[in-house]
Formats: C-alpha cells, sequence, structure tokens
C-alpha cells in the first residue's frame, strides 16, 4: 500500500474513485480524436493524451490546452468503445491542474471558469456583463470591439440585463457551499 | 398525460434567452401543460465550471432538484446543460449514498434535502413524449407547410446517453417538426457542438464550428435552425456576425427556438413568442411561409 | 511500540516527501492515494493518527472523510491532521482565504509546503494527547 502510485493510477483517483479504472483499457483506435470537433485547436488530441497518461508524462500533460479546450460535448463520450469517460478525464485534468497551480499560461479558460463560479457563489446565479471584465482583457482590442458590439445589441433587443438577479434565501444558499467548499472567504 | 411541471427557467432564459421562456411558456399553455416556476432557484454551474469541482456541481443541482421534490412534480429545464446537470445528478446521488450523504449536509443549511423521488426532462421531451407528435398535431391552425427547417440537437439533450436512448441518430425533433406542418431537413451535423463555453474560452475554434453548421444549414437549404437550447441558440445567432467577419462568409440565417416554431403553428401571435427580439431577423422567412398561404398570424407583428 | 500513522492524499509526489520525513520519526507508515482506498485502510486497520489532504477525487473529500470519521465510534477516537496545499489550491477561488471546515472537528491543520521538525512535533503532539484523553476516561 505504501509503494508509489503511476500517473496513470494517479489520474484514475481523481476520476474513478468511486468506480474502477477504465483508463489502462484504451485501444488507441482514435475514435475520440476523429469525433472530437475541436482536435485540430489542442495540443494533442484526445487519444495522444489517454496514450501520454498511460506512459506517465506527467509534465506534459499537465501542461497541455488539451484539456480546456474540451467543449464537453461528450461526443467522443458516447463513441468510445472501451466505455471511457473522456469528457469527465477533461474535467479531472482541469481541476487537477487548478490544484496544483500548473495550468498552461495564457488561457482564458481557467480565468472564466473562477469569474464565473465567483459570480456564482456571491449571488446564485450567473449573469453575462458581469463576466466580461474578467476574461476581456485576454482579448486583442478588434474582438474587444466585437464583443461591445454584440452586446449592444443584445441589449438594444432587451436580451442582456442591467442588474444582476439574485436568489432570495443567499445567506443559507452562501453556508451551504461553505460545506462543500470549506472555506472562510465563503462566509 | 401529465399535466403539469416543476419548471427550472436557468440564468439564460432570464434575459439571453427570454423568447424561449416566454414561447416556452406560451405553447405549453395552449396544450393544457402547466409548467411551475421553481421557486428561489440557482444557477447550475453550467458547462463552464461546474464539473471542475464536482461536488459543488452536485450541489448546485442538488439545491433546485431538492426544491422541485417539495412540488412532488417531475421538474422540466428548457435549457441542454441545466437538463444534463440535474439529471445526472440526480442520477449519481441516487447511485452513491455517501455522496447523497454529504450534499445533503450542505443542503440542510437551507433546510433541504435531496430524497431521489425527482424526475428530470428536458423540456423538448414534454413535446416529443408527453404531448407527443399525435395530440400536437391535433392542435396546429396554422401549419408552417414549405418552410424548412434544420432540427438542431446539439450536445447534451442526448449526451452523454441515458438508459439505450439513440444518441447518433435521434428521431424526436423531427418528428415534432412534421407535426407542425413544416418539412425538417436533412442535416447531416445536427449532433454536432455548437462550441459551448469556448466561444469565450477560445474563441477561434468556436467560430469556426458555428461556421461549420451554418454552412450545413445552407447546404440543406434550411429556412430555418431550430434549436433546444440557450448556448446553441446565442452561438449560432450572436456570433454569426463575428463568422461572417472571420470567414469572409456572408451568412443569414435565422435560429429559432423550437418552441417558437410550434407557437406560431399553434396560431400564437409573434409578439408573445418573442419574435423580433433575434439578430438574424426570422421576418423573411416567416414572410415567404405567408405568401405560400400559410400565414402565420401577422395582427401582433411589430 | 512503533506508531502508525495513515495518510490519503492523491499527490504521489508530496507523499514521497512527507513520508520521508515520518520515517525517520521512527513511524510506521502506511498510503492511501485516494479516498476510497482510504476509508478501506481506517476500516481494516488500526491506526495512531490520519494524515489527511483536502481536495482529492472529485472535490474536497477530505471533509467527507473527516466528517464520516466523526460520526463512526471506533474512528472518532484518532487523531486527524489535515495537511493541505489548500491555500494555493484554492487561492484560484478565494486567493488568501484559509481553510475553515469549522463543521468537523479537525485536530490541526499543516500547510504545504511542510517544514520537517514543525511536523514531527505536531505529530508526536497529537498522538500524546490522544492517548492522555483515553487515558484519562
Amino acid at each position: 500500500m505504501s509503494e508509489t502510485i503511476s500517473f496513470r493510477q494517479e489520474v484514475a483517483n481523481l476520476l474513478y474513485a468511486s468506480e474502477g479504472e477504465p483508463l489502462n483499457t484504451c485501444i488507441q483506435c482514435g475514435t475520440c480524436s476523429g469525433t472530437c470537433p475541436v482536435a485540430p485547436y489542442m495540443d494533442y488530441t484526445p487519444r495522444q493524451i489517454i496514450a501520454m497518461i498511460n506512459q506517465g508524462m506527467k509534465e506534459q500533460v499537465l501542461e497541455s490546452n488539451t484539456f480546456w479546450y474540451c467543449a464537453s460535448c461528450y461526443h467522443c463520450t458516447v463513441r468510445c468503445p472501451q466505455d471511457i469517460n473522456i469528457t469527465d478525464l477533461m474535467y479531472a485534468l482541469k481541476r487537477y491542474s487548478i490544484w496544483k497551480g500548473q495550468h498552461k499560461e495564457g488561457l482564458i479558460g481557467p480565468t472564466f471558469s473562477e469569474a464565473f463560479v465567483k459570480m456564482i457563489v456571491r449571488t446564485g446565479r450567473s449573469f453575462e456583463p458581469v463576466l466580461a471584465p474578467s476574461y476581456i482583457f485576454s482579448f486583442g482590442m478588434r474582438e474587444l470591439l466585437l464583443e461591445v458590439q454584440g452586446a449592444t445589441e443584445l441589449l438594444l433587443k432587451g436580451r442582456l440585463p442591467l442588474l444582476p438577479s439574485r436568489i432570495k434565501r443567499l445567506d443559507n444558499f452562501k453556508r451551504m457551499l461553505g460545506r462543500i467548499i470549506p472555506m472562510g472567504g465563503l462566509e | 398525460m401529465k399535466k403539469e411541471f416543476a419548471y427550472f427557467p436557468g440564468c439564460s432564459l432570464e434575459k439571453m434567452a427570454i423568447s424561449y421562456h416566454m414561447s416556452a411558456i406560451e405553447t405549453t399553455k395552449k396544450l393544457g401543460v402547466h409548467l411551475k416556476e421553481l421557486e428561489d432557484w440557482n444557477c447550475c454551474g453550467a458547462t463552464t465550471y461546474s464539473y471542475i469541482d464536482e461536488l459543488l456541481a452536485y450541489t448546485l443541482s442538488a439545491r433546485n432538484l431538492a426544491i422541485a421534490e417539495q412540488t412532488g412534480l417531475d421538474v422540466v429545464a428548457p435549457c441542454s446543460a441545466c437538463y444534463k446537470n440535474m439529471y445526472f445528478t440526480a442520477a449519481h446521488l441516487k447511485k452513491d449514498p455517501d455522496l447523497a450523504e454529504h450534499i445533503n449536509f450542505a443542503l440542510e443549511e437551507d433546510n433541504l434535502h435531496f430524497t431521489g423521488s425527482v424526475g428530470v426532462k428536458h423540456l423538448i421531451e414534454v413535446f416529443a413524449y408527453d404531448i407527443g407528435p399525435e395530440e400536437l398535431k391535433s392542435k396546429v391552425v396554422k401549419p408552417l407547410t414549405g418552410l424548412r427547417i434544420a432540427p438542431y440537437y446539439g450536445c447534451q439533450i442526448v449526451r452523454p446517453q441515458k438508459d439505450h436512448e439513440d444518441v447518433e441518430l435521434p428521431q424526436f425533433f423531427e418528428e415534432i417538426l412534421s407535426a407542425i406542418g413544416a418539412t425538417p431537413v436533412n442535416y447531416p451535423l445536427k449532433m454536432r457542438c455548437c462550441g459551448g463555453s469556448l466561444i469565450i474560452s477560445s474563441r477561434p475554434a468556436a467560430l469556426s464550428m458555428v461556421r461549420n453548421l451554418l454552412q450545413c444549414a445552407v447546404d440543406s437549404q434550411a429556412d430555418v435552425v431550430a434549436t433546444a437550447c440557450p448556448m446553441c441558440q446565442v452561438n449560432l445567432e450572436v456570433y454569426q456576425q463575428q463568422v461572417n467577419q472571420e470567414f469572409g462568409t456572408n451568412f443569414s440565417v435565422p435560429i429559432m427556438y423550437f418552441t417558437q416554431l410550434i407557437g406560431l403553428a399553434l396560431g400564437i401571435p409573434q409578439k408573445k413568442l418573442g419574435i423580433g427580439k433575434e439578430f438574424v431577423a426570422a421576418t423573411p422567412a416567416l414572410l415567404r411561409l405567408e405568401q405560400a398561404g400559410a400565414a402565420p398570424d401577422q395582427e401582433t407583428k411589430e | 511500540m512503533t506508531k502508525k500513522l495513515l495518510i490519503i492524499d492523491d499527490d504521489p509526489d508530496f507523499v514521497s516527501g512527507i513520508k520521508a520525513i515520518l520515517d525517520t520519526g521512527g513511524y510506521e507508515v502506511d498510503v492511501a492515494y485516494n479516498p476510497k482506498d482510504g476509508l478501506r485502510a481506517l476500516q481494516a486497520k488500526k491506526y495512531d493518527l490520519l494524515l489527511l489532504d483536502i481536495m482529492m477525487g472529485r472535490g474536497a473529500e477530505g471533509i467527507m472523510i473527516a466528517r464520516k470519521m466523526r460520526k463512526d465510534a471506533k474512528l472518532r477516537e484518532i487523531p486527524v491532521l489535515i495537511i493541505t496545499g489548500m491555500r494555493e489550491q484554492i487561492a484560484f477561488l478565494f486567493p488568501g482565504e484559509p481553510v475553515h471546515p469549522r463543521f468537523v472537528d479537525v485536530d490541526e491543520m499543516v500547510e504545504k509546503p511542510v517544514e520537517p521538525k514543525l511536523l514531527l512535533d505536531k505529530v508526536q503532539n497529537l498522538i500524546q494527547a490522544a492517548e492522555a484523553k483515553k487515558a484519562a476516561k
């Protein structure tokens, strides 16, 4: 029990702590990479990432952009002949790279995720305009202008809220989350 | 047929997808189904963060499920991400008593408890299965004859797979469109992803995904793309202009909620269905429909 | 008699470091790398102290374990030393905020990275305090 573990087991522990460990059953068929609509934008395709995990290439895996590009469409997952939940694997890698402070520099994904969850924790609801400033700095000027254009049109069409809505039992809600994320900052 | 459901609109439907909310309420009312909005519901965490911390994700959805259980009704979500999150939270908590115990420990803070009694449905399932195409057809007063509609399923209605549902080529969306007299076109990318929250975090990837979906709609000679998810609608519609700028294309494809189309066929005035709030006006396509002889209600047009 | 310790932590690099420190203190150390194996180990064998990580598996599963132990008549007696890089891990969400699972009774917290002497002192003190408490009953 005291001997150390492989990176594959390390990842499996994040994922399948209660359900076993099918990562090593990957047959490298490439159905996931062929299905993935974002694969061309990833440092490594899903098939490659699984192979790299099984080979113990921890640094390269955690520093890749692959899992931050996963759109959670579950298309690979429903097609995997070995029943590997690849989408959940991508979430697990996001989580682990955050916990370890090891995610790749310059990605918007982690910043956006942070802004999103902070807002939910504060108000109980998500609200588009508050989200904007926290990630917009990552864009170039042109993108920023396009974003403002889109937002203005949405406003004119009555589809953008001016004030965030809040849930009524917000205090209870925050204490509830404090039992799941045990942080002083929540209360 | 079940006449009443607890209704979890989700954050998008408060404003961004207000026309989905309006048309959902109007169409179900017309068909004798009551959607009772959940009291004091919270954000489900969407796809962005929720599953990065799974325990947090389960807690967010479990609160809504527990509130729904108090009504004794099954809960319906119009947003595919909300639906997926609620459905699988309920499934995981039912399967794992230790997990349920811990999440319920958190819910105690809001005097709530999840027992597992609540059923979870997507809004489109209410039309496809609870109401059904036959019943829907019998209520149509203005069939959308000749309107070519691309049924865009997107991802999370049928993925991940539940029970033994068809995740490759489902047909229920087409059946709904046929029931209202429209022509569901063969839309080969109907199960492909719109990019979801990548539109914010990885824009070039998401824009190319949106472009592919729009191109496929044009190739299928669709007049309109029908969606059942606010995220899909926003990505395909609000970012259409950016796709055109980025790729030098000239798309002008109206993206409508399936409930807006059903509403038209049921004779509900356009304004009550939120038609007119879209970026790519649906009016030209609807006018063609009118000229073809099957006039949808024009009286209340702005 | 040699004291038996259990570490429940998902990070093998951290575990090997901390285990090396505890080995120098003459302890017998077992390791579980996920929450499920950890609970199984606690139920299978008698330990004098548990060193517990917080962020594991699906989220803050360390808290789930601590709560479960406090409800178990036998496991309740085992002192728990929370040992976590939580401040850094959660800095992502709430920078600089301290860990505070005040709804569950844990004995002591140590933050990563751990200073060897401090760790050995805390472990020794906790075991002694637990024994004194037991003897007083």
